[in-house]
């Protein structure tokens, strides 16, 4: 099996618009994606049962080795980093021709990834990676059983819910609610800290970069004038909040 | 000289409402770009396409049996094959766009891929800008927002529900075509499907959504969230503490690790606002905020605030609603 492991900023950290509105500053506290967690636990509670072994691949450019020595200390047999100068900010599309050149030359039964990742919230690296591959993907699962050469897997749907069987070799992205991921033992942190990762490059894999769509510059998230504060009893505000809607937001 | 092509998502005997507000931003863009709108529509009714008449240049309907019942193999094979033939039809697109859809997620990555295409998915703008043609969406949860420059090349790109007005001119001179899909085997099997408590549509589509938190106080009270929705027609969708705690079913969450809304009216009731559910509904136009804390973090990201405990607060605004 492998799981496709994104290193991202944390949930919590500072994000800045320089000046010149060219780039991004991000505070440097990074680790693995949380929808990818829950791909590696899925991945290790299926290893207990099948008897397969779980690598954990990341790509980046100088990054990726925060996400892999957690999926190591969670339990995964091994890592392999694609480390590459072309990763850095790199479309979609390369990081998925990576990750699929890497997972061929590995070999894989079963490809588990995150639905999405937390930074750029695409969700497009998983299935494109299927599509490389010419493997069947399900997005979004919250159920997974694999019987021989069959995954059966649960889904939500907009009306509700979905179960479907899947062909293996396949790709499948999680969403929340799969598995619970666990908290790495300390003996497991201590090993993640000292395993040494294999790197390889863009060339090796016979991977191809190509340019990311052209960004014209980031923007500050336009900030909400200051709440205008409603005080009183809760009918006497109720009708002002539903003036206020009609006649200023217009939104009723 | 641009070309837009929208694919057209038919739901429940209609178009998803993001086809029509797709389809109204390329003939604005078409009209001060210069261009032409195509609308691709897959294995629908025939009869659903005069919904279409006058709202784009031509419709393009891909038929054949891969199509319905739906399977992500087979609109893949359809979408892939179709979009390359465009050309060759004398409408080589430059943008391809696609509405926020369970679909779109699983079938646009792919496509993508298989044309080596560019692809954004989040999108909530596609605008002009000196005559280049520049899409925003927004990273990091909404911290920050990116600004690409879409030039040679193919994109697809996906926009959220209500990221445009359907309200532009139509009266379009409509040619309709039909193209065959290539056939298909889907590799994935619907087993058994079941329905929900709630339609995930309702939320992530709705134009007013109306959220609780862990100030509801429980299941009891959650038909107060209800009965506002239903006088503003709108959908309910609860905080990750209220669907963590069991409350509510997963599909419902609004925030982060749930589903991320843009109504034109958001209501939170008794929600904290935590960053992770600020990320899920920053990008509404309207927000109301009610919570006995004043110094709750939602409400430095409301326009209306009211400090008061919203088991009070929501039958008095949805009697208020209702008298009209």
């Amino acid at each position: 099996m492998v799981v496709l492991a994104k290193e991202v900023p944390d949930l919590e950290a500072m994000v800045k618009v320089t000046a010149d509105g060219g780039a991004l500053e991000v505070e440097k506290r990074r680790g693995l994606n949380f929808f990818d967690e829950i791909a590696v636990e899925a991945a290790l509670k299926l290893e207990q049962s099948a008897g397969a072994s779980v690598l954990a691949v990341s790509a980046g450019a100088g990054t990726g080795i925060e996400a892999l020595r957690r999926a190591l200390a969670m339990g995964s047999d091994a890592a392999l980093l694609v480390d590459d100068p072309a990763l850095e900010h790199a479309d979609s599309l390369t990081v998925a021709r990576a990750l699929a050149a890497a997972a061929r030359r590995e070999g894989f039964d079963l490809v588990l990834a995150g639905k999405q990742a937390t930074d750029d919230e695409a969700g497009l690296v998983g299935p494109m990676v299927a599509e490389l591959l010419g493997v069947p993907c399900v997005t979004n699962i919250i159920g997974l059983q694999v019987e021989g050469d069959i995954a059966r897997v649960t889904r939500e749907t907009e009306a509700g819910r979905e179960t479907l069987s899947v062909a293996l070799p396949a790709v499948l992205t999680v969403e929340k609610g799969l598995a619970e991921p666990r908290v790495p033992a300390v003996m497991g942190v201590m090993k993640a800290m000292k395993a040494q990762i294999p790197r390889v490059t863009l060339a090796e894999l016979g991977a191809e970069a190509q340019p990311p769509l052209t960004l014209a510059g980031y923007a500050t998230a336009p900030a909400r004038p200051p709440a205008k504060m409603l005080e009183g009893e809760p009918a006497t505000v109720a009708v002002e909040l539903a003036r206020l809607l009609k006649e200023e937001a217009k939104v009723l | 000289m641009s070309r837009f092509v929208v694919i057209a998502e038919a739901r429940d005997g209609d178009y998803r409402p993001s086809t029509y507000e797709l389809l109204a931003q390329a003939r604005r863009l078409a009209g001060s770009l210069g261009g032409e709108v195509a609308a691709l529509t897959l294995g629908d009714d025939a009869g659903l396409r005069d919904r279409l008449s006058g709202l784009a240049h031509r419709v393009i309907s891909i038929g054949g049996a891969g199509l319905a019942p739906y399977s992500a193999d087979g609109w893949v094979a359809a979408l892939g094959s179709a979009l390359d033939a465009l050309p060759a039809r004398g409408a080589a697109p430059q943008v391809i766009l696609f509405g926020e859809s369970p679909r779109t997620r699983e079938v646009l990555p792919r496509v993508a891929a298989r044309l080596g295409a560019y692809a954004a998915t989040n999108a909530v703008d596609l605008f002009e800008d000196g005559g280049r043609l520049l899409l925003r969406r927004p990273v990091y949860g909404g911290k920050a927002y990116a600004v690409h420059e879409i030039g040679a090349g193919r994109v697809l790109a996906a926009f959220r529900p209500h990221a445009f007005g359907a309200d532009a001119p139509a009266g379009l001179p409509t040619a309709f075509e039909e193209v065959a899909a290539p056939a298909t085997e889907s590799r994935v099997t619907v087993l058994s499907s079941e329905a929900g408590a709630a339609r995930t549509v309702d939320l992530t589509e709705a134009n007013v959504v109306v959220a609780g938190g862990r100030g509801m106080k429980g299941p009891d009270n959650f038909h107060l969230l209800q009965e506002l929705a239903d006088a503003l027609e709108g959908a309910v969708g609860y905080s990750r503490a209220v669907v963590d705690a069991g409350q509510a079913e997963h599909a419902q969450q609004v925030g982060k690790s749930g589903k991320t809304v843009s109504p034109t009216l958001y209501v939170a009731a008794g929600i904290s606002g935590a960053i992770h559910h600020i990320m899920g509904m920053d990008t509404a136009k309207v927000v109301v905020a009610i919570n006995t804390d004043p110094s709750a973090p939602i409400f430095g990201y409301a326009d209306y605030g009211i400090v008061g405990d919203a088991l009070q607060v929501l039958p008095a605004l949805t009697e208020e609603i209702r008298r009209g």
